[in-house]
């Protein structure tokens, strides 16, 4: 299981949210250039779902390639449901990762899998150690206007950003994460909101005001 | 990593495998001064793909199977025989398949018995059972040579001898306390080229010990075509895994050749 919140910043801004970042974490970050492979079960493969009136629907399942210096199949399941998820403003969700040999999209590919987009993330991240690893995401995101070019990728939302927070949690703990990920997110909120995936709430417009002031703390005081 | 052999046995024609068989080959392993060291388990499983339309099976793999290695515990292997793919990843693996719902396991056998020491050798001599089962399906043994093992055992008597076909050498570094540092480094016998005569020669010595007790069958190993699967020389256990895939169709093959015989 994970814990997740997303939100959007402006290109222009990354730069303070990474000094914000830098002073939280007091760690350098880490790079990040990673080939996003998504691929869904073709139209024969999967097992049957039943619903009611005796309508038979069909799982798709769909599963990602993450590749950069080693390949990670993530299955990113369903997230949990009930009053009391909906109350909590961090999504929490099955998630499973696995490394894998050079051969998994080969794989895949063999056993009835079809490509159905590529993604390139390019920017940073930072881990804190809190009740969970935090890990804070910034990248661009790419597509690809020829398959696997990942030498010709082009933004999706030039100009924009993506933020991701994540903490690994189990059904055991998940609350104390949530929490901590909930009093993490205050921290960026000047720059940026950040919600639950697929609830989009835009850039913040305290974004310029929180950006120059951060730019102009980060070379600290001269005496 | 040490090079292994997979060898499984072949009862004579109209002959079966039972489980006198294994107690025999398990006193012979002790015969010729094998040290029982503990148990261990491998566990091969069939996967088959959840189709809305059975119709269409022939688009998906023949044969696609998992197997988890009692070496590697935190790790999974996937084997696709007919299209000659061989994939290692995490054991987390079976998890994220379980998930996704479009294959589901069919049948596992267990491959599980004794392992013996036997001077750089280690033998694993197990039964072969369906999960759930009891009933002998085939024995297997596995034969590994641990190329490294007198090199550290040179080290650890902390004197340095010369072995007979360890190729070595040795480098003195002065350092600035007048004192220095002899650095031994080994040539391990990584290439399956290269260990295949001492594979050979055991199986030579295994052969005679085993024949001695008249069994009605004997042990074979085949090596699988590692190259197909795009796998180097230097062994690894996706190597290992190539192997259980390919034993288990020998195992098949001759169960239902017997059975053809019968009928």
């Amino acid at each position: 299981m994970e814990c997740v919140v997303q939100g959007i910043i402006e290109t222009q801004y990354v730069e303070a949210l990474e000094i914000l970042l830098q002073g939280l974490c007091g760690v350098n970050r880490e790079r990040l250039r990673v080939h996003e492979i998504c691929l869904k079960s073709g139209p024969n493969l999967g097992s049957a779902l039943l619903m009611p009136k005796n309508f038979a629907g069909f799982v798709t399942s769909e599963v990602r390639l993450l590749c950069d210096l080693e390949q990670t199949v993530k299955h990113v399941g369903g997230a949990m449901r009930g009053a009391g998820a909906e109350q909590i403003s961090v999504l929490v969700r099955s998630m499973v990762e696995s490394k894998a040999s050079k051969n998994v999209l080969r794989l895949f590919y063999s056993l009835g899998y079809k490509l159905d987009h590529e993604l390139l993330r390019v920017g940073f991240t930072f881990h804190f150690e809190r009740a969970a690893r935090i890990t804070v995401t910034v990248s661009s995101v790419n597509k690809m206007l020829k398959l696997h070019a990942t030498d010709e990728a082009v933004p999706v939302t030039p100009g924009i950003q993506m933020v991701e927070v994540t903490a690994p949690a189990t059904s055991e703990n998940y609350n104390e994460v949530v929490a901590s990920v909930s009093s993490f997110c205050e921290y960026l909120a000047p720059l940026l909101h950040l919600s639950k995936p697929g609830v989009s709430t835009g850039v913040v417009p305290t974004a310029a005001a929180a950006a120059a002031s951060l730019m102009s703390d980060g070379g600290g005081t001269i005496l | 990593m040490p090079l292994k052999w997979v060898f499984f046995w072949q009862p004579n024609a109209g002959s079966t495998v039972n489980s006198q068989i294994l107690n025999e080959v398990s006193q012979c392993v002790e015969s010729i001064n094998g040290v029982k060291e503990g148990r261990w388990k491998a566990t091969l499983t069939f996967y088959k793909p959840m189709l809305r339309d059975q119709a269409l099976s022939a688009d998906f793999p023949r044969e696609f199977i998992g197997i988890s290695l009692p070496e590697q515990p935190n790790k999974y292997y996937f084997v696709l025989r007919f299209n000659k793919i061989v994939l290692e990843s995490d054991s987390s693996i079976q998890l994220i398949m379980e998930k996704l719902q479009s294959y589901k396991s069919r049948v596992a056998l267990n491959f599980e018995g004794f392992q013996y020491q036997l001077g750089d050798f280690q033998l694993r001599v197990g039964k072969v059972v369906p999960s759930h089962s009891e009933n002998l399906r085939g024995i297997v043994m596995e034969v590994l040579y641990y190329y490294f093992s007198s090199a550290i055992e040179i080290l650890k008597q902390g004197a340095f001898y010369i072995f007979f076909n360890i190729q070595y050498w040795y480098r003195l570094v002065p350092v600035s306390s007048c004192s220095f540092l002899l650095q031994v480094e080994y040539l391990p016998i990584s290439s399956l080229e290269k260990s295949k005569q001492i594979m050979v020669e055991f199986s030579d010595i295994w052969k005679d010990a085993i024949s001695k007790r008249s069994l009605a069958g004997h042990f074979i190993h085949i090596e699988p075509n590692f190259s197909d699967y795009g796998l180097a020389d230097h062994y690894t256990s996706q190597h290992t895994a190539v192997q259980y895939t390919h034993v288990t169709s020998q195992l098949i093959a001759s169960v239902q050749a017997v059975q053809t015989g019968r009928n």
